[in-house]
């Protein structure tokens, strides 16, 4: 198995502040997965693995060669940036076909290409439609599009699932994996281990700048599932999901905020495996978006750390 | 979502320096047109239309009389070819090349869109070169219409003719772009290499070229104005005290040696920020 990142002794510093500190890894070929909560050090790795950061100290290579001011590597490489930044005016067509000719490919077939990718992530029908009117989860959407267009050899992608409805996230799910059989690598972050570990076991654990462990971490696993899971969901009828989340006794806790219900549950695979045949129902509404705080990955995280 | 589409694969033959360019310059053209500050700069350029209309108001209701300023009767061709200098060339262009000139990358950071372009297989450079050439399009045509317009009121006033006028009006149009290149580069190299570029363009533009060119001795060659004075057309009204004293410390190169200088300010500039940006890191805010 041929490694697609290796890092030596990486280090990332913004002034003062340590990003990414003193990090020797290689990922193998695959679906890996970068879990971690916020501030651990992902977007930091991630943005070193993309080469729009240098490293402070130490070599990373990706796909056996340098990135740092390497364009030509970007001919193998997808991204799925976190920020939700787009050219607003421009319809989801328009951006991924200008995106796709940077590359160096001409109009038309670049129009094509585009069109393949939109289809890919379920957006055809809004190819059209300017971006500014997107929803939330249209616009990870085309963002994913606009990273696989090209059909790169490693695709890169940070927090892809975040605001996603359980459909789209579930679809998502499996275009990654479709992604990881057909041969293609990919690199995945979440702050959310049920996320990450319904792509790949391969997971490395990030925190603080560090890499805590790597490899098939099922232990992980264990040790998370004994703390609450939180998931908030905005949606079109908070409180009818509510009575249906109160039927089942993994669901320790509900409330309310605005037109969204947030839930802590004991068993998120359940709880997310439902959530997802609720949604494909349509029987209590249109779910717009699922998130969940970091708050109990922290903890645990917190409790490696101490160990 | 169909997972199993087939996407077809794109050539790996990595596309020139120009041609990523002129890539870039199709996604930027648009976003610039539409920007808030091309709505505001073109607002801005309402300003001498106003000041035309009003000239050309005031020499009707003298029946067409000779206009004068500095105490001098000046014709509408004289008094266009002020406003081309004063309003144009040292007060509007240097504001678009601060404007836009230091902020072709770092709208994009500010947008966090810039991650879209540093991730695709093009230089950096390319990108700058690109987004440079969009703010000179721009530019171009926010300038244009104001121009035309104010041409069209004040050149007729006090008995000017547009035909014999018209020539003229394409030199200026070369000088106004020429213009927005040379300052639209070198704020680039400040957007693309300083901390402050905003203020230290402002600096430059109206700071440090209005005070060096007052003063004699060399220090008035760093600057892009007193090489745009050479390709200057008009004759300026000179009567007055202030313009006497002033025409003792005026020197002006040839045209041909404002053009070489001008076009090397240009190349130095682009060079030196396409390297800047090359080698830059840019941190977005989370």
């Amino acid at each position: 198995m041929t490694n697609v990142i290796a890092a030596e002794h990486l280090s990332k510093w913004y002034g003062q502040v340590i990003g990414l500190n003193d990090v020797t890894l290689t990922v193998p070929s695959g679906i890996t997965g970068l879990l971690g909560p916020n501030g651990a050090g992902k977007s930091t790795f991630m943005k070193l693995v993309t080469g729009q950061l240098k490293p402070s100290k130490g070599t990373i290579t990706v796909l056996g060669e340098p990135i740092w001011q390497n364009p030509r590597i970007y001919f193998s490489l997808g991204f799925c940036p976190e920020q939700d930044a787009f050219y607003e005016r421009m319809t989801g067509l328009e951006w991924v076909t200008a995106l796709v000719r940077l590359n160096g490919v001409g109009d038309r077939e670049a129009a094509d290409m585009a069109h393949k990718a939109l289809e890919s992530v379920d957006l055809l029908d809004a190819a059209h439609k300017k971006i500014g009117a997107y929803s939330k989860g249209m616009r990870q959407r085309v963002k994913m599009a606009q990273a696989l267009a090209h059909d790169p050899d490693f695709l890169i992608l940070d927090e892809p699932l975040a605001g996603m409805d359980p459909i789209a996230r579930r679809k998502t799910i499996r275009m990654i994996k479709d992604w990881g059989r057909a041969g293609k690598s990919v690199l995945v972050s979440s702050h959310i281990l049920h996320e990450i570990e319904s792509m790949t076991a391969n997971i490395l654990l990030i925190n603080q700048g560090r890499i805590l462990a790597e490899g098939n971490v099922h232990q992980i696993r264990d040790l998370i599932d004994e703390h609450p899971h939180t998931v908030y969901i905005k949606a079109e009828q908070p409180r009818g999901l509510a009575r249906e989340f109160l039927a089942h006794d993994d669901v320790l806790s509900l409330r309310f905020e605005d037109d969204a219900v947030v839930v802590q549950t004991a068993r998120p695979d359940a709880f997310y495996a439902r959530l997802t045949d609720l949604a494909a129902s349509g029987a209590i509404g249109t779910i717009h978006e699922v998130t969940s705080p970091d708050d109990n990955l922290q903890a645990v995280f917190q409790y490696l750390v101490k160990a | 979502m169909n997972v199993a589409a087939p996407v077809a694969r794109a050539p790996r033959t990595e596309p020139t320096v120009v041609a990523s360019a002129a890539r870039v310059f199709d996604l930027s053209l648009g976003q610039m047109l539409w920007s808030r500050r091309s709505v505001f700069l073109a607002i801005l350029l309402g300003g001498p239309v106003l000041l035309a209309f009003v000239v050309r108001v005031l020499s009707a209701a003298t029946r067409f009389g000779p206009m004068q300023i500095n105490g001098a009767r000046v014709g509408g061709p004289a008094v266009f070819g002020m406003m081309i200098w004063l309003l144009y060339i040292r007060f509007i262009v240097p504001v678009l090349g601060v404007f836009y000139g230091t902020s072709l990358i770092a709208d994009e950071v500010d947008d966090k869109t810039i991650t879209y372009l540093f991730t695709r297989p093009i230089p950096r450079r390319a990108v700058l070169l690109g987004k440079y050439f969009a703010y000179v399009a721009c530019t171009v045509l926010l300038v244009l219409p104001s121009v035309m317009l104010v041409f069209f009121l004040v050149v007729p006033s006090g008995g000017g003719s547009i035909g014999e006028g018209f020539p003229s009006l394409m030199k200026d149009f070369g000088m106004l772009a020429v213009g927005l290149l040379a300052y639209g580069a070198v704020f680039a190299f400040a957007g693309a290499r300083l901390k402050r570029p905003l203020v230290m363009g402002l600096v430059f533009a109206f700071g440090w070229e209005p005070g060096v060119m007052l003063l004699p001795g060399y220090l008035k060659r760093l600057t892009v104005a007193y090489y745009l004075q050479a390709l200057v057309t008009h004759q300026m009204p000179q009567d007055s005290a202030v313009s006497m004293i002033m025409q003792v410390f005026h020197e002006v190169p040839s045209v041909f040696v404002s053009l070489v200088s001008l076009a090397v300010i240009i190349a130095v500039a682009l060079w030196a920020a396409g390297r800047a940006v090359e080698g830059r890191e840019y941190v977005l805010d989370q």
